[in-house]
């Protein structure tokens, strides 16, 4: 029966490979060929894209900054999205599912329109920087165009949504008997956080905390809108290398890093992690 | 009763001869023909949907459009080894000679094109017809400049007043504008195309707040305060002033003798298309008087069309924006992008201007 199951997967395995891996083993294999420009490439299988990349400082800095960006967007993503999952997770009102469908309906809006949302907001005539004027915390309007903490902005107002979400369904298998057990047995609030709700959501934080990252790696829009051509992160640059200079081969290369960076993070983090947990586990 | 039936046959058969003869003459020129026009979106598409398309469809054919910026569109064709989407496409002068390379046009017949007697001669040639220029200017804010205590900029350095420190925004080099520009600031510094260090420390001196990619962006920033000025074409500082934005224009003093950047657009027919009558006539009502003075209107480029340059001085906002004196717009930099080294000037602005 198991078997006759698998077989309904085949065909749209089949699909999906030649539709995702298939275009991107042509864009991929591009880039073992020598740039001639214009979408000409050499004869000669060589490794002078990568050999290129890896040497030249502006590609080093913009990976660097893409990995920095990322890190901090999904760190702080986490850290804002975490209080409001639990708090959803946690009610008994209908509210909560009108919270949550609010949530999912809001990933329906353009990413376009969300970011000129967040210009606006922070416009030199927007509502953030007209109350810190009047407050008299800043001396002149702060704009996020064309800075790293924008793009940071950016990636965050991106995926807030989705963490929520992935949130939630992590702390809803955490039952709330074990808090109140905790808490008969003299466990502050906050202690229970620390030892119960965080313990328990860890491995959620895990995954949650590397699917953002992931999503952040490979953000266009927020990071080519707020970046405001000064932040370039590689999405951005292999668009810049696609339709400015027409280089596919070189493009390509630089995709292929971010494709492999980003696995290889996400590879070296669990098994970091495990390691971690098991020193843990060997301590205690 | 037989007779009657002949007779009526006879004349329905006369009657429907007739109708095919007549409708086969009533029939459009382009019956049939969907031509495909790659070009950008907004205002771009909307004057020709209000001026060309309707002519187009009273001759029984319909028109597309692959909306897009010309680099857009040229990574297309590549991507399509020269199989292009489309029959007709607006060419950026810095492309000309990334499409010598590829060789995805064929020769226009001149002779299907009667309205190039509003161009001037060295505005067609066997492979482009022109279609519009764009005057390249600082734009600023007035009020804000009074407010700073500052005089209207002259040229690009005026830019790096320190007040106006993150306060201007300039073309990024993957715009359409940019490499035009960037040309403006190298030959502004005192360098060529060869040499464009004095350039590239020039914008960084300017630190501007954000290398636009698309011109309407520094219209939303003048309205929210963002910025004070920006290196824009005066289409987008009269679209602002009719938006009723405090701006004016300045055109850059360059170098001695040279006042202003112009920058030219073209149009050419893919070697892909099977339309190309159609294409030869569309060229053609690009550049009448009306079309070209809408368009100058509406999206702010500079007509070709001698008439429509004319008209355009009637236009309050155009005139006191605009440099109408053929004179003066004859001798405005043009750059010289086969001296360009395209790979070279952008290598140069990223390893300068971005990632900061």
């Amino acid at each position: 029966m198991e078997n006759r199951w698998f077989a309904y997967l085949i065909p749209p395995f089949i699909v999906t490979l030649l539709l995702v891996a298939g275009s991107q083993f042509v864009f991929i294999q591009n880039s073992f060929y020598q740039d001639l420009g214009l979408g000409r490439t050499g004869t000669d299988l060589t490794l002078v894209n990568y050999i290129k990349f890896f040497t030249d400082s502006f590609y080093l800095k913009t990976f660097w900054i893409t990995i920095k960006v990322s890190a901090i967007a999904a760190l702080l993503t986490l850290f804002l999205g975490f209080p409001i999952a639990y708090v959803v997770a946690r009610m008994k009102s209908r509210l909560a599912m009108f919270l949550l469908a609010g949530i999912v309906v809001s990933t329906f809006v353009t990413i376009v329109i969300k970011v000129f949302g967040l210009i606006i907001i922070f416009s030199a005539d927007g509502v953030i920087n007209k109350t810190l004027l009047n407050l008299g915390l800043i001396e002149r309007a702060y704009s996020i165009i064309g800075t790293q903490e924008g793009v940071v902005i950016g990636l965050m107002h991106f995926t807030i949504g989705f963490s929520v979400l992935l949130l939630y369904s992590v702390v809803v298998t955490v039952p709330p008997s074990l808090e109140y057990a905790a808490q008969i047995h003299g466990a502050s609030r906050l202690r229970v956080y620390q030892r119960v709700i965080i313990p328990l959501c860890a491995p959620g934080f895990v995954v949650g905390g590397l699917m953002i990252f992931n999503m952040c790696m490979g953000a266009f829009t927020s990071a080519a809108l707020l970046g405001g051509g000064r932040v370039l992160t590689l999405p951005v640059l292999v668009q810049r290398t696609v339709m400015m200079e027409v280089k596919y081969s070189t493009a390509a290369s630089i995709a292929f890093v971010l494709l492999v960076s980003v696995i290889l993070i996400n590879l070296f983090s669990l098994i970091a992690i495990r390691r971690l947990r098991s020193a843990r586990l060997v301590v205690a | 009763m037989k007779k009657y039936k002949k007779l009526l046959a006879s004349a329905g058969f006369s009657f429907g001869i007739m109708f095919g003869l007549s409708s086969g003459a009533l029939a459009g020129q382009f019956d049939g023909v969907t031509l495909k026009v790659a070009t950008w979106g907004g205002s771009w598409k909307a004057n020709m949907e209000k001026i060309i398309v309707p002519k187009f469809e009273a001759l029984g054919g319909k028109i597309e459009f692959v909306t897009g910026s010309p680099a857009a569109n040229f990574a297309k064709l590549v991507a399509g080894r020269g199989r292009a989407p489309f029959d007709v496409m607006e060419v950026l002068d810095a492309q000309v000679g990334d499409f010598a390379q590829v060789d995805y046009l064929q020769p226009i017949n001149l002779d299907l094109i009667p309205n190039k007697v509003n161009l001037q001669p060295f505005q067609y040639n066997e492979t482009y017809v022109g279609s519009w220029n764009t005057q390249e200017t600082i734009c600023y804010n007035t009020e804000k400049f009074a407010e700073l205590g500052l005089a209207a900029p002259k040229t690009y350095a005026d830019l790096a007043a320190p007040a106006l420190q993150d306060k201007v925004s300039l073309p990024d080099i993957n715009s359409g504008a940019g490499l035009a520009n960037f040309g403006g600031v190298i030959y502004a510094a005192g360098g060529d195309e060869q040499n464009i260090q004095p350039g590239l420390d020039l914008m960084k001196k300017i630190n501007a707040t954000k290398f636009w990619t698309r011109g309407g962006e520094t219209k939303t920033q003048f309205e929210s305060g963002d910025i004070y000025a920006a290196v824009v074409h005066a289409g987008w500082c009269t679209r602002a002033a009719r938006a009723g934005s405090p701006v004016m224009t300045v055109h850059p003093e360059i170098k001695p003798g040279v006042k202003g950047l112009a920058k030219e657009g073209w149009l050419g027919i893919m070697k892909s298309s099977e339309n190309v009558e159609a294409a030869h006539w569309f060229i053609n009502e690009y550049l009448t008087t009306d079309f070209q003075y809408e368009y100058a209107i509406n999206s702010g480029v500079f007509p070709l069309n001698q008439d429509a340059i004319e008209k355009m001085k009637t236009d309050e906002i155009n005139a006191k924006l605009m440099e109408l004196d053929s004179g003066a717009i004859s001798s405005m930099l043009r750059l010289d992008y086969s001296k360009v080294d395209k790979t070279a000037w952008i290598d140069g602005w990223n390893k300068t201007l971005t990632t900061n």
